[in-house]
């Protein structure tokens, strides 16, 4: 572990004015600690002269006052840096409050914006390759799992780094100040001293890297072990439906408790070694005292040495070790802040890494959000050569087709073939070479994001209401207190399109869409993209079996809305495996697997094969 | 991800205190289990005072020049107590870890114990990422009860009382300042914190599961808010959040930061009243010779100098106290959060008789009669936990062994409460009898040997096939050969699919991630057929699967049923042949449907 990782530095520049107001303090803490010492020294030493005992004082003046001048200017002096004492301890911790919270804001802040940045690239945002998933790739996006993971990383993830900032970082810092500084005053006034406390004070960074060397790689394998029984306990926290339906549910019991136990075992094997290294330390401060307090006696005995020097130097010595037994002390708290900081600039690199996409396919979407990207109604959508590497494997290979404005495509193929990633890659949501063109009366661009309404597989509800989640993206016609204006009503005939004119705009969603039925959250998100198309006048709809969660009844009216939708001049292309669909579309493209299977069974769709039907039912 | 619905989230009344004293009692190791981590924890403090003291007594002795050899007790205690608190201090860490691990194991197991019996009606209706933050962070911080609340507090205690009593060894009016002080600094520092930080601190909780959430939606759909121009939009609400956050961690740091404060104060304060308390008794001091021992009220300089830092290593091991406070508020609203989890609204029990006992099964009341009708719903509807009203209209069917009903509806109707309620996963009203046996005679465990319910999500446990598979045994997994697994698997269709991969072994990931949808939903059937159950609910077997898979699916499925009844429900068209009853589902206050 870095002490102080320079990434954090950059990332959070929160961070650098902490630590300079940190250096500031804590040299003012030093010179309180050996001034509050040498004052109480001063005190007993002062009580020693009033029952007889005689002393030689530094500074003529004092010694020229009267023992009790002297001890009620002492005392005074006393009561003034307890109190600074007290109101620096307030300022520090306020501070190391602050810089930890706004570090971790702006940690958090990069992140969360590297992870979009990379799905925006079509990047995989959690880095991992999804090996041989059968389904139909989805693109951007981690799913739910790994949406879970990066909300743990950057929420109670993130937390970790408190420990770091209130507690570690703090003590480093007036490590590195306090302990030249009190060394060197420990000098002027023993050197004896000095030179007890100067040994015993390296051995313990020695030590611990010893330790830490022996023990680092134990951890390592103790933090992936802690994950695998947090994901397992997850797993069947998750399952317990499934457990208690299959009456199984009470046989964790034994499960969990192995599992448990087995990590409670391989833990205490590694602590035993990791807590030697508080060992040490303790050890280290506590001897130099002793050894410093016998030496100082010895001395004192011969009168080598006056007591107010002595028992300053007592006093000095633990506050000499303090900070360095608090550095080991939230050695590991700190530790687990760095790590979860490191997991975040992981994330962050990831996302400098995505190079934005190729300038003329989303570049033109960025500025003009809300006309459709200047692409009139009217225009033929054409892709050609249209290739989608996923992991490793080749999943759409030279994929043509041709959908025209006014017409119903179906889209067609055996579950897996790629429909989905087809969508994908049209949305620019994942990586893919070839591409699609939009062919105008103004002309060809090539095919930008904004000209496209699309609803996929999975609903992507969010949290608030059914009127905000149709009009994603259109906030203007989201707000409930527009009732009864353009918004509302956009809002609403959008729900009519697909049967949910009953369904209250206004309803409350849970996060992810909670609270509404897997069929009604489906068709919400058909609203959704219907809504878009309108509001946008996109001249592309892209959806991915609307009709699933529909009746007979209910599909054929959503058929003729999307037949409405393609009479105004729009592309509409839907992936259905229903019949009533298929047999009312205008053309039907059949996507097919290729030929080259390997042993795997992984095949990529050549899917050029485009069958036009005509379902005459104009 | 959306099939375990509840519209309405049922009201959860104020937390019955008694349901989070249990769970915090499942945080405790017990006393005998923590005595000797309490032990050394009190030693090595009183260890680090007794060397502070001892060696302040030693060097102010020492300056009046006495033979030395009357000092080597003193500088053999000062060693053994520099030895002793490291060494201690050491044991005190290894031991209360070793508790607190304990603990854990208990913790985890009595908690999936209590979310059992909510399973699955009560827990799909939670947000999920402040699930995710309940079970991974939580359950962890109730493990700081042992470790860094009890610990401190009781060793510290014992510190302060014997510091306190040295002291008025010396002197009892310093004594009492001592103990002021530190009464003053223990509760006015907690208090003034408790009252600073303790609603910041609520309300960071919150904020915190609302952070979660919001990255959860930002991240895990960012396809459907990039498609949408949102991203920034759901960015800027992240932020929101987060800001919100900031300042409150912000107030509730102020809080802590006067808490130490005081505490700081008060350990100078005490330093100052001793010396002034010793100063005011002060007397000159007895040469050290043979046979001298301290008297008791007797201070002299080197008592003083004892007076003067005894606070000091006190109060160093006081210090622990607010942090302590703060980690135990932490642990309680964790726990709190918990139980409004694992806590049931009264009168929601899951199930009438049938599914309120979760015990091991008790011998069968009464075996099946084979010529009943397997299955037999006498106006049945179901009711969601703490509703009252059923969910929809009763049903009425009567299927015998090896015929199969369908039931159709409206999506929303409540066809997946109902298969909820078929297996006493959720109340019904009207009679429901398996077998020609009343399901208000069994237990909830003992009706699902009977109906085996294939919901729409089943869950895949992150192992092998054959595990996911095996789990369903009726005579538990350990029992289930390899020749029954592949005989279900080739019967939904995926024998040759699992051949070309790894067979039984195959991985499924967690979640199911490394299957498709259809191949989830497959395995989730292969299940039902293991589990020897005489009655199979199919909630929506074919969702996303491809037409012509569904025609085949449903055949096979029905197929491999063989002599089973089978109440499949779908809302896609089922092919009329391979159905012997139909029914409709309705919403709550239509017409009731009848036999067809």
């Amino acid at each position: 572990m870095k002490p102080l990782d320079p990434r954090l530095l950059r990332h959070a520049r929160a961070a650098r004015g902490f630590l300079a107001a940190q250096v500031a303090l804590g040299l003012l803490r030093v010179v309180l600690v050996l001034v509050f010492s040498a004052l109480v020294a001063a005190a007993v030493v002062s009580g020693a002269e009033l029952v007889g005992a005689s002393s030689d004082w530094p500074l003529a003046a004092l010694g020229a006052m009267s023992a009790e001048r002297r001890l009620v200017l002492l005392l005074t002096a006393l009561a003034g840096v307890v109190l600074l004492r007290a109101v620096l301890t307030w300022a520090e911790e306020v501070l190391a409050a602050r810089a930890a919270a706004r570090v971790k804001s702006q940690l958090r802040a990069a992140a969360v914006r590297a992870l979009a940045r990379a799905g925006d690239a079509g990047l995989d945002v959690d880095g991992d390759v999804d090996g041989d998933v059968d389904g139909d790739a989805d693109g951007a996006g981690l799913g739910v799992a790994g949406g879970a993971r990066a909300a743990t990383t950057l929420g109670p993830g993130l937390d970790a780094l408190d420990a770091y900032f209130s507690r570690h970082l703090p003590q480093l810092v007036l490590t590195v100040l306090a302990v030249p500084v009190h060394l060197i005053v420990l000098a002027l006034l023993d050197l004896t001293t000095a030179i007890i406390v100067a040994v015993t004070m390296p051995l313990i960074p020695l030590f611990m890297v010893l330790v830490g060397w022996t023990t680092q790689s134990a951890q390592c394998r103790q933090r992936d072990r802690l994950d695998t029984l947090g994901r397992r306990y997850l797993d069947v926290v998750e399952g317990l439906s499934t457990l208690r339906i299959f009456g199984r549910a009470h046989r964790q019991r034994e499960n969990l408790h192995r599992l448990s136990e087995a990590h409670r075992r391989s833990t205490m094997a590694v602590l035993r070694v990791s807590f030697l290294s508080g060992f040490v330390l303790e050890l280290a401060a506590s001897l130099s005292t002793a050894l410093v307090a016998v030496s100082i006696g010895i001395r004192l005995v011969d009168g080598q040495m006056v007591l107010l020097v002595g028992l300053t130097a007592l006093l000095i010595v633990p506050e000499a070790f303090a900070p360095l037994r608090q550095v080991g002390a939230t050695y590991h708290a700190a530790a687990d802040g760095l790590a979860a900081a490191e997991e975040v600039f992981a994330i962050i690199a990831r996302g400098e890494g995505a190079t934005t996409r190729p300038a003329g396919d989303q570049a033109d979407a960025v500025g003009a959000a809300d006309s459709g990207a200047g692409v009139a109604r009217g225009a033929r959508l054409e892709v050609a050569g249209l290739s989608v590497d996923r992991g490793g494997r080749r999943v759409l290979d030279g994929v043509a087709l041709t959908a025209r404005p006014g017409e119903l495509t179906v889209l067609t193929g055996p579950s897996g073939v790629g429909k989905s990633t087809l969508f994908a890659a049209l949305l620019g949501l994942v990586p893919a070479a070839g591409g699609a063109r939009l062919h105008g009366p103004q002309g060809e661009v090539p095919l930008p994001r904004a000209a496209i309404a699309w609803s996929g597989q999975d609903h992507g509800l969010r949290a608030g209401t059914v009127a905000e989640n149709v009009a994603l993206g259109e906030p203007a016609a989201s707000g409930a207190e527009h009732a009864g204006a353009d918004g509302a009503s956009s809002v609403r005939s959008a729900l009519a399109a697909v049967d949910l004119a009953a369904l209250d705009p206004r309803r409350r969603l849970g996060v992810r869409g909670d609270g509404l039925s897997g069929g009604q959250a489906h068709r919400v998100a058909l609203a959704r993209a219907l809504h878009r198309a309108r509001a946008r006048d996109c001249p592309v709809l892209l959806l991915d079996e609307p009709s699933a969660a529909l009746d007979a009844e209910a599909e054929q009216r959503l058929l003729a809305t999307l037949r409405a939708e393609a009479a105004v001049g729009r592309v509409v292309l839907v992936i259905s495996h229903r019949s009533a669909v298929i047999e009312a579309a205008d053309q039907r493209i059949d996507l097919v697997p290729g030929a080259d299977s390997s042993a795997a069974g992984a095949t990529a769709a050549r899917a050029t094969a485009a069958v036009a039907t005509r379902g005459g039912r104009r | 991800m959306t099939g375990r619905t509840t519209p309405t989230v049922p009201t959860t009344p104020a937390m019955p205190t008694a349901g989070r004293a249990a769970l915090l009692r499942l945080t405790m190791p017990g006393w005998r289990r923590m005595a000797p981590g309490l032990c050394f924890g009190a030693l090595s403090g009183l260890c680090a005072v007794l060397l502070l003291a001892a060696s302040a007594y030693l060097i102010t002795r020492a300056a009046e020049q006495p033979p030395i050899l009357y000092l080597s007790l003193l500088v053999v205690g000062v060693r053994a107590f520099a030895l002793a608190r490291a060494t201690f201090r050491y044991l005190e860490r290894l031991s209360s870890h070793d508790a607190a691990f304990r603990v854990l194991a208990e913790l985890r197991v009595g908690l999936v114990e209590r979310l059992i019996p909510l399973a699955p009606a009560r827990l799909g209706g939670r947000r999920r990422g402040d699930l995710l933050a309940r079970m991974v962070s939580d359950v962890d911080q109730l493990l700081d009860r042992p470790t860094r609340v009890i610990q401190p507090l009781v060793s510290s205690a014992i510190v302060a009382l014997a510091a306190v009593a040295g002291v008025a060894f010396l002197d009892p009016s310093a004594a009492a300042l001592l103990a002021g002080l530190l009464v003053v600094a223990a509760t006015a520092g907690t208090l003034l914190h408790g009252a600073l930080a303790a609603r910041a601190e609520r309300r960071t909780a919150g904020l915190r599961g609302r952070l979660a959430d919001e990255i959860l939606e930002l991240v895990a759909d960012l396809d459907v808010l990039l498609a949408y121009d949102a991203v920034e939009a759901q960015l800027r609400r992240v932020e929101d959040v987060d800001a919100r956050l900031r300042r409150t961690a912000l107030r509730s740091a102020a809080g802590t930061g006067v808490a130490s404060a005081v505490l700081a104060a008060a350990s100078g304060a005490a330093v100052l009243g001793l010396l002034l308390v010793g100063l005011d008794a002060l007397e000159p001091p007895r040469s050290l010779g043979p046979g001298f021992l301290p008297r008791p009220g007797e201070v002299d300089p080197a008592m003083l100098a004892v007076l003067a830092l005894v606070p000091l290593a006190v109060f160093d091991v006081v210090a622990a106290v607010p942090p302590a406070i703060s980690a135990r508020r932490g642990v309680l609203a964790s726990a709190r959060r918990i139980v409004d989890v694992a806590s049931e609204p009264p009168g929601a029990s899951a199930g009438t008789s049938a599914g309120s006992s979760e015990e091991p099964p008790a011998p069968d009341p009464s075996a099946p009669d084979p010529s009943a009708p397997a299955l037999e719903l006498i106006d049945v509807a179901v009711r969601r936990p703490g509703a009252t009203a059923p969910v929809s209209a009763p049903v009425t069917l009567r299927l015998r062994a090896g015929e199969r009903a369908v039931v159709t509806g409206p999506s929303g109707v409540g066809k997946t409460a109902l298969a909820q309620g078929l297996v006493g996963l959720l109340d019904h009203v009207g009679t429901l009898r398996v077998g020609g046996v009343d399901a208000a005679a069994l237990t909830g465990e003992q009706l699902r040997r009977r109906v085996c319910l294939i919901e729409q999500d089943a869950h895949l446990f992150d192992a092998t096939i054959r595990a996911n598979l095996a789990l369903a045994h009726p005579q538990g997994p350990e029992q289930a050969d390899d020749a029954a697994l592949w005989t279900v698997l080739e019967a939904v269709g995926l024998g040759g699919w699992a051949q070309a991969r790894e067979g039984l072994d195959t991985p499924v990931g967690m979640d199911g991630v490394l299957l498709s949808g259809g191949q989830a939903r497959r395995i989730a059937v292969a299940r039902g057929l293991l589990s020897g159950a005489e009655v199979l609910v199919l909630d929506e077997p074919t969702a996303h699967v491809d037409p012509a898979m569904a025609d085949r699916l449903h055949e096979e499925l029905l197929g491999a049923a063989g002599d089973r009844a089978v109440v499949l429900l779908s809302h896609v068209p089922v092919a009329d042949r391979l159905v012997d009853h139909r029914v409709r589902l309705r919403a709550a206050g239509d017409e009731p449907d009848s036999l067809i």
